[in-house]
């Protein structure tokens, strides 16, 4: 398990490749869409990027709290919810929405921090898988309030943030718009991993006991990883329902939850990068699996079984184990 | 007004049978069976196809007997072979398995809701006072009875119930004092199997059956456990009583946010007493 073990790769003193990789990635991606004629191909990457930046937000908190959540589709659901809703019931600007979309569902995961964060791991879980549920059968009940089961178009303005619907609706407008924020995600969590409260965070994890005895409070920090995380997967939920431009209850269901995780489980939560780059596995898998696509459920759960038991680190770990032996004791 | 409360009962009923083996397992085990719901419904599908051949009293037994043997499997082939690894390991394992179960039983019975009779012997209304209620929902609540007695006579009066208790509070030292924890965890899970199974088939005909059966009620139970205190039989009994309660009065007065109700009254216990309501040290 990728959670709290051994080996976690300290913030590293010298000057990394990191950032420059990245943004090597990241033009690559920006190109594709020129490159690839492909809308299909292009309309799977833009979902496997929202779906990346859901992993991602699921990876941090493991990576900083080693704490797995079952139930991060809550706050994904949330900010697609608070954007449909606002847009439906309030006259308030569209820019602001989305702000809101992403804020509201962060402080309530702050909030909602300092109860969760009293259980033990396992039981923190549990209780992430009954949040995010009481959330789904909220929306499906309340007909009045979501129209349940149904979904609820987002009514969206002309235009949103200067630029046309259209360019957010788009496959191949909107996985750039999604690639770049995902990089920058990417590249913000980088930063939080080397920064002093990033190692604070990695000290507690550790030995919380001991953080504390050296004088920190360590309630706030985990709850800020906490929020900090659920703002990354509002941030997804944002996009999701920006480009799919209808909301239903499988935002807030536990399958949804279960993707995420498990992506960023394929992908190894030890490092940055790991979780997207399960997403866009897990997509290509789905993909190819096709016509199997009855008993996706039953793939994933044995694929799911398979990398934890044998690949504890995921691709990522794996990656960095690859280089370390034959690129020279880099620390990957 | 007694009805409402009869009907917390049955439901909190069927939530204790389910939780307590979810107790069960983390005494031995120190991990939470995530694949809990799938044994709930997979209990409710064997227990439907039993009743087609020998009606309901074989399907009761049949869902025991096969989710028991399941159980069984299951410690051997994941627990024990994971005991070694993070807890977390084995959470996402039976989190897979669940997924898998929920796919096979898809496979086998269809993705359609299945309905479960009432046995035409325990249909029907009884009269109690001035209104009559189901006979069938009494079942249940014997059931539930049967089972808490049962299980406590077996944990307070026998050895295997003693060295289970023993466990709980500290497997290292249990094993220590000689007892063979490895064969009572098989025990044990096989019993915790046995009785999600047997809530499962208990629950069948006041449900429909649908694969996702599980995952939904499974949430509550977890709510219940984490309520009770994890690895406390007596806190869940509580925390299933009043969760049902609060359950059946959410669902009849607040129908739009029933589903928050339960978690309300988790959040406020957390607050509270972070072990849970008879938890020990979290």
């Amino acid at each position: 398990m990728p959670a709290a073990t051994v080996n976690r790769p300290m913030p590293r003193k010298r000057l990394s490749a990191f950032p420059f990789v990245l943004i090597a990635i990241a033009v690559f991606g920006c190109i594709l869409p020129t490159a690839v004629n492909s809308p299909l191909l292009l309309t799977l990457l833009t979902s496997a990027t929202i779906n990346g930046i859901l992993a991602t937000a699921v990876g941090l908190l493991i990576r900083h709290s080693g704490l797995v959540s079952f139930g991060h589709a809550a706050f994904f659901g949330a900010a697609a919810y608070v954007m449909v809703l606002a847009l439906e019931r309030t006259g308030i600007s569209v820019e602001t929405v989305i702000i809101a979309a992403i804020v509201l569902p962060t402080i309530c995961a702050f909030g909602l921090a300092f109860v969760m964060l009293r259980v033990s791991g396992v039981a923190f879980s549990m209780l992430t898988l009954a949040v995010a549920q009481a959330c789904y059968e909220l929306v499906m009940r309340w007909r009045e309030l979501a129209n349940g089961e149904d979904g609820l178009a987002v009514k969206l303005p002309n235009r949103v943030f200067g630029l046309a619907v259209g360019v957010f609706q788009r496959p191949d407008s909107m996985f750039l718009i999604c690639w770049i924020i995902l990089m920058i995600v990417l590249l913000g969590l980088w930063f939080l991993g080397r920064s002093h409260f990033g190692t604070l965070t990695l000290a507690i994890q550790d030995n919380e006991e001991r953080a504390r005895f050296i004088g920190y409070e360590t309630t706030v920090p985990r709850a800020i990883i906490f929020a900090l995380s659920a703002a990354v997967a509002a941030t997804a939920g944002v996009l999701f329902s920006l480009y799919n431009g209808f909301v239903t209850p499988d935002t807030l269901h536990w399958t949804l939850s279960g993707d995420a995780l498990i992506m960023a489980i394929i992908g190894g939560a030890r490092s940055v990068w790991g979780p997207a780059l399960g997403a866009v596995v897990f997509f290509f898998i789905r993909d190819a699996a096709g016509g199997y696509t009855e008993h996706w459920p039953a793939l994933i759960g044995i694929t799911l079984i398979l990398v934890t038991v044998a690949m504890p680190t995921g691709l990522s770990g794996a990656f960095a184990l690859v280089r370390t032996r034959f690129g020279g004791a880099r620390n990957g | 007004m007694l009805v409402q409360i009869l009907n917390g009962l049955v439901y909190g009923g069927m939530l204790y049978v389910l939780s307590v083996g979810l107790v069960l397992i983390f005494g031995l085990r120190r991990v939470v069976n995530f694949a809990h719901g799938g044994l709930f419904m997979l209990g409710a599908y064997v227990g439907y196809a039993a009743y087609g051949i020998g009606g309901f009293w074989a399907a009761i037994v049949a869902s025991i007997v096969v989710l028991g043997i399941f159980g069984i499997v299951l410690d051997r082939l994941v627990f024990r072979a994971l005991q070694k690894q993070e807890p977390m390991v084995t959470v996402l394992v039976t989190f897979g398995l669940l997924m898998v179960l929920e796919d096979f039983v898809q496979s086998v019975w269809g993705k359609d809701l299945l309905t479960f009779t009432t046995p035409p012997s325990l249909s029907g209304t009884v009269a109690i006072g001035a209104v009559s209620f189901p006979v069938y929902r009494l079942v249940v609540i014997a059931a539930a009875v049967i089972v808490v007695g049962g299980l406590s006579a077996w944990l307070k009066l026998s050895r295997a119930g003693l060295y289970v208790r023993a466990s709980s509070v500290d497997p290292v030292t249990t094993a220590m004092q000689g007892v063979d924890t490895e064969h009572l965890s098989a025990l044990v899970v096989g019993v915790g199997a046995a009785l999600a199974g047997l809530s499962g088939v208990i629950a069948a005909p006041l449900l429909a059956l649908s694969p996702s059966m599980g995952s939904t009620i499974l949430i509550e139970s977890f709510i219940v456990v984490v309520t009770g205190g994890l690895g406390s039989f007596t806190g869940a009994f509580v925390a299933a009583m009043v969760i049902g309660q609060l359950h059946n009065l959410g669902v009849v007065f607040v129908p739009n946010i029933a589903s928050m109700v339960p978690l309300i009254l988790m959040v406020g216990v957390l607050i509270w007493r972070p072990a849970g309501l008879l938890g020990a040290k979290a």
